[in-house]
């Protein structure tokens, strides 16, 4: 049925199946324009992407290169600067943000700001750009992140962007605006959820081919299990198509699977 | 009820210029007269820069970024600076490459976004991070937006209510107070007052009333309003009545504006929206100059494109003249492929 994939194409598919008609979606850079983008071609649905220095509803004819090219204004409802755009996610219109980053921990925090000291960096990344807003305001965070064990550690270095923080009550506790929260991670292996409990990484569905054992020994922290895993159906004929000849047709992002 | 400080973020928030100091230098210093501005980049930046200036940059990563001033800041070696980082890219590692930057505020910097990251300009800010030549504040693109917009507005801070309870508040300059209102927890983050702001436009007369006819605004507003200088590079200079016949596409007025420099093309290899579309085969020569982390190839890249010309004429003709602008017209419309990608 299905024809061989990469695995960043397996992860832009599943997230965007996730997306809910008729919402605003905060796009980042990279992966979360695939995934907007795939959604808006593969799904026809009717949603509102917002870049975060302007773009607000733009038709993103091909993959945008920045969350400031001229893709993301293109035919758009609006072209605005970036504290409004911010604004408009801080007074509650941001259904859904995707998030990446080099690491993860079991609440959902995510570090892309910096390994090793802060003041004496191993390696320095860009920083958080929007993230840290969006993962505040949200309403629904999406993450999306390749599932090694460096990665999906006990205590990430730094954090970047608010999970659950130090777990339940303590979002509320630091101040942040209620109901908002990481929702799905979406990796290599399969995707999670949240424990409503405990606000823990829990395993929600396993990807094509991938097994329980893998997924906890690919997590340096302990993943919860739920009595019933679902299988992630693998990515369609259909569903390829279109990512590989309208979304990312120079596999730009898509190529990046491939290493 | 009292407005208490919970908790404070760790580093430097630089309050070096207060909102009585900016209005005092908005009455001496900006001429309500509407005068010719125009002259060139080199005397814009002779006269309108110095070493230890807080300085912004317009656009973002590598759209509507005033390169044909920031080679000449590179070239003149503008060193010291402090740079607002709301998301920043090539347009800040010209002069963290260089070695004229003391302080960063980021929200985001050194990567290409979706064009990778760049090696060798990522050890430079690592190693000098790590020896203390850069310090760091640490914020992020929200953060960055609405300091600019507080500086605009003339007031001391802004209240947001994100930030907390991550690191990115820990290394920040923020404090979070108790909301003397709501009783809530807000975080209050500075105003930053610039001394400079390097910004690109479409169009612009020659007193500085500009417009941005395509695209996002980014922060710009914020960065013009909220900075002591502003050296506006234009890519049209257009006339005044031209602007009063439809003043509601203006994006500043004058009095902010200190220089109009003529640049056409002058966001190469940036995206201009509206006009012509990233230089994809350029960024991806800077990567690649970027892979060799000796740093010899990165020097090449400047010694090449920027040392290696006196205006930003001659670099246009270096990148590829007239035949390489036309396409990257019309890439932004759609109308050929774009080049680079193998």
């Amino acid at each position: 049925m299905s024809e061989e994939y990469n695995v960043m194409e397996l992860m832009t598919i599943l997230a965007s199946r996730d997306i809910e008609d008729k919402k605003i979606i905060y796009v980042g850079t990279g992966i979360p324009m695939l995934v907007t983008s795939l959604a808006q071609k593969a799904r026809n649905l009717k949603i509102t992407p917002i870049f975060e220095v302007g773009g607000i509803g733009p038709e993103m004819p091909t993959l945008p290169l920045s969350v400031a090219c001229s893709r993301t204004t293109w035919r758009a409802l609006r072209a605005a600067d970036s504290a409004e755009a911010f604004e408009i996610a801080q007074a509650g219109f941001a259904d859904y943000a995707f998030l990446g980053g080099a690491q993860i921990d079991k609440y959902g925090n995510l570090n892309s700001t910096v390994l090793g000291d802060y003041h004496a960096p191993k390696v320095r990344f860009p920083g958080s750009g929007g993230a840290n807003a969006f993962a505040s305001f949200a309403w629904k965070t999406m993450i999306i992140m390749n599932h090694e064990k460096r990665r999906f550690v006990e205590k990430i270095d730094y954090i970047t962007s608010p999970g659950y923080l130090d777990g339940p009550g303590s979002r509320k506790k630091a101040g942040l605006p209620p109901g908002t929260g990481p929702y799905k991670v979406y990796t290599t292996r399969g995707t999670f959820d949240f424990d409503e409990k405990t606000k823990r990484m829990r395993l929600f569905a396993l990807n094509p081919g991938v097994t329980v054992e893998d997924v906890i020994e690919n997590t340096g922290f302990e993943m919860m299990l739920p009595s019933k895993i679902k299988d992630n159906d693998p990515p369609s004929r259909e569903e390829l198509k279109i990512l590989r000849e309208d979304v990312d047709p120079y596999r730009i992002i898509l190529g990046r699977g491939e290493a | 009820m009292e407005m208490k400080i919970l908790e404070r973020g760790t580093q430097f928030a630089r309050p070096k210029i207060t909102p009585n100091e900016f209005r005092e230098w908005n009455r001496k210093n900006k001429p309500r007269e509407m005068i010719d501005k125009v002259m060139d980049a080199k005397t814009a930046v002779k006269k309108f820069m110095k070493d230890g200036d807080i300085i912004s940059i317009s656009g973002c990563s590598f759209v509507r970024i005033p390169v044909a001033i920031l080679h000449e800041v590179v070239r003149q070696r503008i060193k010291d600076l402090y740079v607002g980082c709301g998301t920043r890219s090539i347009d800040v590692n010209f002069l963290t490459d260089n070695g004229l930057v003391s302080h960063l505020d980021p929200g985001y910097i050194i990567g290409l976004e979706v064009l990778g990251l760049p090696k060798m300009s990522r050890k430079i800010v690592e190693q000098a991070v790590t020896k203390g030549e850069i310090t760091l504040t640490e914020w992020d693109n929200a953060s960055m937006a609405w300091r600019h917009k507080a500086a605009a507005m003339g007031i001391p801070f802004m209240p947001v209510r994100h930030m907390m309870g991550t690191d990115t508040f820990k290394y920040s300059g923020a404090v979070k107070v108790q909301c003397p209102f709501t009783d809530e927890e807000v975080v209050l983050v500075p105003a930053l007052f610039t001394d400079v702001a390097l910004i690109h436009v479409h169009e612009s007369d020659i007193y500085g009333n500009a417009r941005i006819t395509s695209g996002a605004i980014v922060e710009d507003w914020g960065k013009v309003r909220g900075s002591k200088r502003v050296i506006l590079s234009t890519e049209k200079i257009v006339d005044t009545e031209d602007i009063r016949k439809e003043s509601d596409r203006t994006f500043v007025p004058y009095f902010y504006v200190d220089a109009v420099v003529k640049a056409p093309y002058g966001s190469h290899p940036g995206n201009m929206p509206g006009m012509y579309y990233v230089d994809i085969e350029h960024l991806i020569e800077y990567r690649k100059a970027c892979e060799d982390t000796t740093g010899k190839a990165l020097k090449g890249y400047y010694d090449n494109y920027v040392f290696g010309v006196d205006s930003f004429e001659e670099y246009l003709e270096k990148i590829g003249g007239k035949k390489k602008l036309k396409f990257l017209e019309d890439l932004e419309f759609l109308k050929v492929k774009p080049g680079g990608f193998s």
